[in-house]
This record gives structure tokens, sequence and C-alpha cells, in this order.
């Protein structure tokens, strides 16, 4: 259906341009990255689409030992690079092939799924474990923590262009868990792990549970449990049940509270079972 | 707004508004394969090729369209011939209202295009934005088996 309130499109070359336009406009604009959500929940306010597609924000590339991906890639361009597929056993390329529909993955991409952070969101997770942090533009480049960004509120937020994977995450391990039917239904709860584990004990650990319905949030108690120990049928056990006392569940159309606190026990432990039983890289 | 795009490999300018999706403008021009459903990318009716890609035109803006190549169902016949995919889909019988079949098809050709020899978990990821309410999916699945079969023969 015709998104009949948009009245015009801007098309930048450059990020300057576009964050200008952005500025303008703070209430009436909006940046136009795959659209699939500007189609479907574009704000009553909004006139101008701000479209990105001439930036030259597309490309994944290897920056030092962090891996870059341009905001504008899609989902599937991030599923197929080589080198996301060698970033931490390719656990983020794992985490998209659960995320909605191939046509859908064809034109979301990247930079607006973790913009938007939908509180369903299978991308959030992932990138929280894995300590992504966001290229941004606001009238000046820097870097902030995806975690960080989230919180802000300024308006307009800054121009996000690009996701970056951590090299410090390279050689660590993750798992992903979504309950739902398939990968296009909605999940009920989602859940990611990583760790890095050194001489058989975890150096890094990271939990995100998300759809609580809320978006996804880590749980730094569940890390701290596991922070410095083996990854063991016990350890893991001990996680689990702690992220059930922590998570911040709620009842919705979909699941209880109740029901979303025993998933987030089988997916804590799911995933931390996987990434034990990978046997992630022990560094000597 | 204009814009310049190619539709089944002839080049078109045509004059949108900003909020047109392209599925509203592909049927507005006359290419009326691509189906209108749910509108909300849930059922694939709407399945076109965004650069060989299969993409839900109903949640893609006219605009984003520009400079790029879009197939349609209309436009992957031959020199008056189906194409693979749609000669496996009549005579696997993967037809039957038919509503979902153009999008089934592209999204399909989109799989073969980049994977030539899926297994069925592949092909069956492939469709699981292309919703049949006629089918349980089994034919539809053979054909596309048939379909990746006969393409790689003849490679």
């Amino acid at each position: 259906m015709a998104v009949h309130q948009v009245e015009t499109i801007v098309r930048p070359t450059s990020v300057e341009e576009a964050w200008e336009a952005r500025r303008r406009e703070p209430h009436a604009s909006r940046f136009l990255a795959g659209g699939i959500d500007l189609v479907l929940y574009v704000p009553p306010t909004v006139s101008t689409l701000i479209d990105l597609s001439s930036l030259g924000i597309a490309a994944v590339r290897q920056e030092g030992a962090d891996v870059v991906i341009g905001a504008m890639a899609t989902l599937t361009d991030v599923l197929e690079s080589p080198l996301v597929g060698e970033f931490a056993g390719g656990f983020l390329r794992d985490v998209l092939r659960h995320v909605a529909s191939p046509l859908q993955r064809n034109a979301a991409t990247l930079g607006g799924a973790a913009v938007r952070a939908h509180p369903w969101s299978d991308v959030i997770p992932g990138l929280l474990v894995l300590g992504a942090r966001l290229d941004v533009f606001d009238g000046k480049r820097s870097t902030v923590d995806l975690s960080d960004a989230r919180a802000r509120s300024e308006s307009p937020s800054p121009l996000v262009l690009a996701v970056r994977l951590p090299g410090a995450s390279r050689d660590g391990g993750g798992a992903f868990e979504k309950f739902a039917r398939t990968g296009f239904d909605v999940g009920v709860l989602n859940c990611a792990c990583f760790a890095i584990i050194e001489r058989g004990l975890c150096r890094t650990a990271r939990v995100a549970v998300g759809g609580t319905p809320s978006v996804a949030q880590r749980l730094p108690r569940v890390e701290e449990t596991l922070v410095g120990k083996p990854l063991s049928a016990s350890q893991i056990a001990l996680a689990a049940q702690t992220a059930a006392g922590v998570v911040d569940v709620r009842d919705d159309r979909r699941a209880t509270a109740e029901y979303r606190r025993v998933l987030t026990v089988v997916g804590v432990r799911r995933c931390l079972e996987n990434i034990a039983g990978l046997g992630t890289e022990v560094k000597e | 707004m204009r814009i310049h795009l190619t539709v089944n490999g002839t080049e078109r300018t045509w004059d949108v508004a900003p909020g047109d999706t392209l599925l509203d403008v592909l049927r507005r021009e006359g290419f009326v394969g691509v189906k209108k459903g749910c509108g909300a990318g849930d059922c694939g009716a709407c399945t076109v090729l965004l650069d060989g890609r299969a993409v839900n035109a109903c949640l893609l803006l006219a605009v984003k369209a520009e400079g790029h190549a879009v197939v349609t169902i209309e436009g992957i016949a031959q020199g008056g011939r189906l194409h693979p995919v749609q000669e496996a889909f009549l005579e696997a019988g993967a037809v039957q209202c038919g509503y979902c079949t153009p999008g089934m098809v592209l999204s399909a050709v989109s799989l073969l295009s980049h994977n030539p020899d899926p297994d069925e978990a592949e092909i069956r990821e492939a469709i699981s934005g292309n919703l049949c309410r006629c089918t349980g999916y089994v034919k539809q699945i053979a054909a596309i088996e048939m379909a990746a079969a006969r393409m790689r023969e003849s490679r």
C-alpha cells in the first residue's frame, strides 16, 4: 500500500548532506535504508525520506581485526559475506538465518535492523553478545557501543554508517536460540550467548535475551557466573537458572511471563551447551 | 518524481509518487502477474526479482528501484519458451488456485540462480516467505527439485 504521506525523497550523495537533510527536519524526516520498516510503520509526522542508497556504505570490509559491515548491506549480503562467515565461527551468519524470510533479508539492511531494534528483533541479541559497535555521524564521525546508542534519546539520532564487529570477539564462539515455529515467525523469545574460552575457562561471556517481549538486553549477572569458570554442565545449569531469576519478562498475546521465564532457562542452557560442544578455540 | 529502471530487460522511465510501492507501480504499468496479497510482506504474492534477488514488491518503495533491474513473472520465459521452473510447476501439478504461483516461481528462480543444487531444507527456506493456502507445499518442492535437476543437466 502506498505511503501517501511521503511527499519528498531526498537523495544525498554524501554523509554530510544526508545528515544536514535530517537535521533540518528532525520530526518530518527519516533516513531510508531498506525501507521495509518505513512502509509498514512510517510515523504520522514524516513526509520526507532521505534515501541512503548513494552514500557508498554497503560494503563489508576488514579493518584491522574488526569486521566493518556497511549500514546499507542487506541481511543477505551479511549472511553471504566470507568475512562474516569467518568471524567468531560464523555466529552472526547463523543468527541471520533465523531472521524473517529470504524475501525480506534481500531488502532489509543491517543498519536498519540495528537502529529500529524492534522488541522481537533477532538481530539485536546477536549483535549485543558480539560486542558490536556502531560507526555513526552526527556532524562528526564517532564509534559508539550498540547498547549505548540504543540508550541515547537525542533527536535526530545519529546516522549509522556501519556495524563494527570488534576484533576482540573474533576468536570466540556463539549460539542463538529462537523459540518460534519458523524463522519467518516473530519469536516468543530469543536468546544469544557468546564466550571466549582460554585454557578451559570462560575469559569472556555475554548473554542476551530478547522478545521478552521487550527488545533484547544483556544479563550481566548471568555473565558474571560464567567468567573464570569452565563451561561445564553444572556451570551451564547455574547460569540458566540465574538467567531465569534476572530476566525481565512480561505477558503479551504471544506468551505469558511464566512461560518466557521457562524458555529463558532452556534458551540459555541450549546456547551455552552448543558453545561448549563446538569446542571454542582454546588458546595456549 | 521520475525513476529509471529496467523491467524484464527493457529500460523504463516512470513518474511515481514518492510513497508508491514497487507493487503499486508495476501493476499500474500493466505487470499484473505481480499479485497483491497482504501488503505487509507476509504472503509473498508480490515477489519480484531485484537485481536477481527475490524481494517483496509491497515493502519496497518504487524509488528504491531507481537504477536497478526488476524481473516479474512476465519476464522469465525466453523466446516463447517457459522458464524451467515454470515448466516444472506445470508438470508437477504445483499450481492450484495460482495466486501464489508467480511469487513462488520467482523465489525458486532466485534460489536456483545462486544455489543450483539445493536440498529440501534449502528449498523450504527459499519459499518460506511465499504462502500457499491451497496446498501443503509438497508439489512445489517437487517442482523446484525437478527444475534444479534439469537446469543442472542443461549446463
